[in-house]
């Protein structure tokens, strides 16, 4: 069976790493404070979770994908 | 000397060395023992290897000296862009690579795209590894000389000498089975050093608040916007660019526990990185950077301020832990550049099993000592000289690696450019220093990515073989070959 590599999860999950990367790079709200510490660091402390969702989400999916295959 | 963090430091080595002795005959046994374990490495082991490869002694002294020194959002950077390295690599090549059976990433240029690619790509990772590992020996001497009391030059030519040792005997299974070991010491060290700060400072946000009150900015953004994004690019590309690293994906048994592995990693990883957050506002808060010699020694600074000596000297081994688990892996690339990717592959291919891993076993001793010899008088500081190597692979490897995964089109011509282009920009700009230190990649690794697509439209498509095989990675169709 052919899958598309348009919809491969590793590809579509590139994409939502590259947004949220993009999100904190492009905005860069360096002059906003949370109890003391720029806007910038606290967007990333979040993103090392996200990337771990995102990891896990990954390879549940295609270890789906591979059992239909 | 102290004496106390020396015993630990010495037993730490003795057990490492009776690891590779113990693996030397298993090791000797095929070039598939010696470079890739027999491809029999599960999840569990797997991920603490992969984690090991990757943490060095720049995520645990390099993020924390940076983070205390240029503010906590730059020690953040530096955990997001880690962070995303094996999920970036999960996405984009882990499984497939695994799936395409090679055993070094010059094979699998060599299977993707012929001999020319691939004798580049070994140069690159044979230049790029023995130049990454002298950040490694410098933070080995650092730390050496610090604990055993004896110069730093004495330092790095005894250690470096020791994890070579390891290495060379037992191959891939030794540096696997040492880095499980290593693995868990650099955690355990870690989360005991944030647990003490922690109940030392009755919580985070007091924590937090002492290193605001002892460094005013150290909540603040303190360096360009170019150098926190070319920090960050430089880390997400790490796991496909680094043969040290990508190698771990050829141990595993299949792609399914390549995949489960890198997840294990990540989730090490962080761990990692949250108890290193919490080191880095103890270092902000001890207030010390303006009287040390070299900001990477923060790290040591806060052992020293916040544990009783037996467990820093744990720490401390854990730190050696660090530094040796990622440069022996290294030098396994090295040697599996000259032994297997040249040697093996162009100069003599009647040469038996025995004679390549001999071969391989000869290479390592003889990278050690050449960056032993560049590690007595380091060329930059630890940060810096990472990012260097980091960059220069992902100039001149990176797209031709990932295209040649998921792209049928690319093809010899286009890969060749792209690499040898990528490769010369980075260098021209590290020369000229046009950009700030390590953006280089920035605009070398874009400039790799379009000669190789227009190079490769422009010539003729690879033959219908190849085109089968990308298929074949990605486990839609059965083997071509």
């Amino acid at each position: 069976m052919k899958r598309s590599k348009v919809k491969d999860p590793g590809i579509i999950l590139t994409i939502v790493l590259a947004v949220y990367a993009a999100l904190v790079f492009i905005w860069w709200p360096a002059d906003v404070y949370l109890g003391g510490i720029s806007l910038v660091g606290w967007l990333m402390f979040i993103g090392l979770f996200f990337w771990v969702l995102i990891g896990v989400i990954y390879v549940i999916w295609i270890e789906k994908l591979d059992q239909q295959q | 000397m102290r004496v106390t963090e020396s015993v630990i430091l010495f037993i730490y080595l003795i057990v490492m060395t009776l690891i590779g002795i113990y693996f030397y005959k298993r090791a000797r046994q095929s070039e598939s023992d010696y470079f890739t374990a027999g491809r029999s490495i599960n999840t569990f082991v797997g991920s603490f290897a992969a984690f090991a490869a990757v943490a060095s002694s720049s995520s645990l002294m390099g993020a924390v000296g940076g983070g205390v020194a240029n503010g906590l959002p730059f020690f953040l950077t530096y955990a997001f862009g880690v962070i995303a390295i094996f999920p970036f690599a999960m996405f984009l090549i882990a499984g497939q690579i695994r799936r395409s059976g090679v055993k070094t990433v010059p094979d699998f240029f060599y299977q993707r795209y012929g001999k020319s690619v691939q004798i580049v790509s070994a140069l690159v990772v044979v230049i790029g590894m023995t130049f990454y590992m002298i950040p490694q020996l410098t933070a080995s001497g650092i730390i050496g000389s610090y604990v055993l009391g004896i110069d730093y030059t004495t330092a790095v030519i005894v250690l470096g000498l020791g994890f070579t040792l390891y290495a060379a005997l037992g191959g891939m299974w030794a540096i696997t089975y040492t880095d499980l070991l290593q693995g868990a010491i650099m955690l355990i060290g870690i989360l005991l050093l944030a647990g003490f700060i922690l109940v030392d400072h009755g919580g985070l946000s007091n924590l937090l608040n002492s290193a605001l009150a002892a460094s005013p900015t150290f909540g603040d953004v303190n360096l360009p916007w170019m150098s926190y994004f070319g920090l960050f690019i430089a880390f997400l590309w790490f796991g496909i660019v680094s043969p040290s690293v990508v190698m771990r994906n050829f141990a595993s048994r299949d792609e399914k526990i390549a995949r489960r592995s890198a997840m294990g990693a990540t989730i090490l990883y962080i761990l990692l990185f949250l108890a290193g957050f919490v080191v880095t506002g103890a270092g902000a808060a001890l207030d010390v950077i303006g009287s040390l010699e070299n900001t990477d020694m923060v790290f040591v600074s806060v052992i020293e301020h916040y544990l009783p000596p037996i467990l820093g000297g744990i720490m401390l081994a854990g730190i050696m832990a660090a530094i040796m688990s990622s440069a022996d892996a290294m030098l396994l690339a090295i040697s599996a550049g000259v032994a297997h990717d040249i040697y093996k592959k162009h100069i003599n291919k009647n040469a038996s099993e025995r004679f390549v891993t001999g071969l391989g076993l000869m290479v390592m001793i003889v990278a050690s000592v050449i960056g032993i010899i560049f590690a007595i008088h380091p060329p930059g500081i630890i940060a810096v000289m990472v990012g260097w190597v980091g960059g220069f692979l992902l100039s001149s490897f990176g797209f031709p690696l990932v295209l040649g995964i998921w792209w049928k089109r690319a093809n010899k011509t286009g890969a060749l450019v792209g690499m040898l282009s990528g490769a010369v920009t980075f260098l021209i700009l590290v020369m000229t220093q046009v950009l700030p230190t390590n953006a280089e990649p920035i605009v070398a690794a874009p400039v790799s990515l379009l000669l190789t697509m227009i190079v490769s439209v422009m010539t003729e498509a690879p033959p219908k073989e190849i085109q089968d095989r990308v298929d074949f990675y990605h486990g839609m169709s059965e083997e071509t070959h």
